[in-house]
């Protein structure tokens, strides 16, 4: 505390200039350290994902009608055999919740991989080649982002079908053009940067200005827009399975848990509330340390 | 300036063009259009009716003739239960308009002043709070808060209807749920252009001029850390869009969003085309709007070209 103070009150006694709020903002934050707590739920996150079918006690879809709608264990009538309790058909909460993070997290990963990949591509070649091939994949990008995501995803999965890859392919083209034009956007100032001239007097190719210059100066960039759209992707996902138009029941996805929740809302609460706090502490984990990333790498990546 | 708007109205018209193209040729290609347009259990009569009326006997390039001239005539089909689209959706607007308009009056009364707050004092309990605030919003589902909001408030205290439209007290709920993500928005991007703006020339001289620290505060430093602000309205409808489809079905609100879905669920498809089409030009007008009312009011991007 005192050291934070130090340094702030140093900060005030710099001399006037546009890096002095930088500066004293830097060291007055208390996130320059790594965040924990939002590292720890991922962590966890991440790890139950992947051994889900180890660790979980019961398998996300059999249904036992003779044990459906149990409460949690700290209900009256509930046990540490369900510890969250089962839902209408019997099926155990926390093993839907862990195999939910599964579905969440492919899900968002697999779009973000396709989206961005595509986005990056197009952003860079944008931003390096500046013109008329710039302008025609920003149109492309214009058009896109003026779309409504959900009610384009509406129509798009009533046509294609309700399912894990339909969800995949609606979202996909959202994120490429969001990964496009922030790439986009670093990429037309690092251009203009010496080094780049100077690649191109000692005759490099095209393709190896943009892959060996410019991506590595946009590496941080993408980082941070990275972190922010899969928080993003995972609540939008989340929403389309809540309205029935993303992955199809009875996938274990946290938007249709709570949905199916909402039914038994006065009397059995936490159907709905359990895989709601696991979407906002998935999200929230992935923003802080977005948040925390983005103090550290500073690209000038605002909001999108 | 005029070349820089007619620039905007042009791409405008050509995302116009594209967002109906593609809503035409989706339904087309992905197999015979009249299943698909057909209601769940049409018998095969239906289905040939249909054929026939949105002349699918004939070749491609006519069908999207008509189309296109339906569309510009604001004809967007009747609904499989009866009334036109262009009807179904007007019905629809008033209770989605002046929740979408409560909604960005309690973003802007909440995060104005919460984002000018916290640049203010940074550092200090209310940046905190501003801070805190903007991670929420940007983290919660909305469904998921407006159904436990509904637990609280309308199930457990009865402060407020627990869903539908009925009065001012209904409006409450759900104003507050679709303007949480506007206000983390806001928040965040007032509180980084304030920053940005305290540390300029201008701002620096208008403090060794000896002004008073409100007219700093208000005429030199918001007037412009707003202006980013500006572009993010037409995200903002976008966003409001998005949520409004969740926040009007979790409160049987009967607007657009909902109409939709139920739409989709009764595979009404007229109806869904219509909806998706129109939101879409909206949304794609508003932005317009927006980026020509930033120029106006930022001449600085009239050189920027």
């Amino acid at each position: 505390m005192t050291a934070r103070n130090g340094v702030a009150r140093f900060g005030r006694m710099l001399p006037l200039g546009r890096g002095r709020a930088k500066a004293a903002d830097a060291a007055l934050r208390p996130g320059r350290h790594v965040p924990v707590v939002p590292l720890v739920i991922l962590v966890v996150l991440v790890l139950s994902a992947i051994l889900a079918p180890i660790i979980s006690p019961y398998s996300p879809l059999k249904i036992d009608l003779t044990h459906a709608l149990l409460p949690p264990f700290y209900q009256a009538g509930g046990s540490l055999a369900h510890i969250l309790g089962t839902d209408k058909v019997g099926r155990d909460v926390l093993t839907r919740l862990i195999y939910g993070g599964q579905v969440s997290l492919s899900l968002s990963v697999s779009v973000l991989l396709i989206g961005g990949s595509v986005g990056i591509i197009l952003g860079l070649i944008s931003g390096y080649a500046a013109g008329k091939l710039d302008t025609a994949i920003q149109r492309g990008v214009e058009v896109i982002l003026s779309l409504p995501t959900i009610m384009v995803a509406l129509v798009a999965v009533y046509v294609l079908g309700q399912s894990f890859l339909s969800v995949v392919l609606v979202l996909s083209p959202f994120i490429a053009a969001r990964f496009a034009r922030m790439v986009r956007g670093e990429a037309l100032t690092i251009r203009k940067r010496s080094f780049v001239a100077l690649a191109q007097v000692a005759g490099a190719s095209h393709a190896r200005i943009i892959i060996k210059h410019i991506l590595p100066n946009v590496a941080g960039t993408i980082i941070v827009i990275s972190t922010l759209e899969i928080g993003h992707l995972i609540l939008l996902e989340a929403s389309l399975s809540f309205l029935g138009v993303g992955v199809p029941p009875p996938t274990p996805a946290w938007g249709l848990m709570v949905a199916d929740g909402r039914e038994y809302l006065s009397t059995k609460y936490w159907l709905s509330l359990f895989p709601g706090l696991a979407i906002m502490a998935t999200v929230l984990s992935i923003n802080w340390l977005g948040d925390w990333l983005r103090d550290i790498l500073d690209p000038k990546t605002q909001l999108l | 300036m005029i070349r820089y708007i007619l620039g905007r109205v042009a791409q405008a018209i050509f995302s116009i063009f594209f967002i109906t193209t593609l809503v035409f040729l989706l339904v087309r290609l992905t197999g015979d259009p009249s299943q698909i347009l057909a209601p769940e259990f049409a018998t095969s009569t239906v289905e040939d009716k249909i054929k026939v009326e949105l002349g699918l006997d004939k070749p491609l390039y006519e069908q999207y003739a008509k189309y296109m001239g339906g569309l510009l005539t604001f004809n967007l089909g009747t609904s499989f239960r009866g009334p036109p689209v262009s009807q179904v959706l007007l019905d629809h607007l008033p209770a989605t308009a002046t929740l979408a308009l409560a909604a960005i009056v309690v973003a802007i009364v909440v995060a104005v002043p919460l984002g000018v707050l916290s640049a203010l004092r940074r550092g200090s309990k209310i940046d905190a709070l501003a801070r805190g605030v903007a991670l929420f919003g940007q983290s919660v589902p909305g469904f998921w808060l407006a159904i436990m909001g509904i637990l609280v408030f309308a199930v457990l205290l009865r402060w407020v209807p627990v869903a539908g439209r009925t009065g001012p007290s209904s409006y409450i709920l759900p104003a507050l749920v679709l303007g949480l993500a506007p206000v983390a928005g806001i928040v965040r991007l007032l509180r980084s252009s304030m920053l940005e703006v305290q540390d300029s020339d201008f701002v620096r001289m208008a403090r060794a001029k000896g002004l008073p620290e409100g007219v700093i505060v208000r005429r030199h430093e918001l007037r412009n850390a707003i202006i980013p602000v500006l572009t993010f309205a037409g995200l903002l409808v976008g966003g409001l869009m998005n949520g409004s489809v969740v926040v009007e079905n979790v409160f049987a609100w009967p607007g657009i969003g909902k109409m939709t879905l139920d739409a989709v669920e009764s595979r009404d498809f007229p109806v869904v085309q219509g909806t998706v089409i129109m939101s879409a030009i909206f949304l794609i007008l508003a932005n317009l709007v927006v980026d020509i009312l930033y120029v106006l009011v930022d001449p600085r991007i009239r050189f920027k070209e």
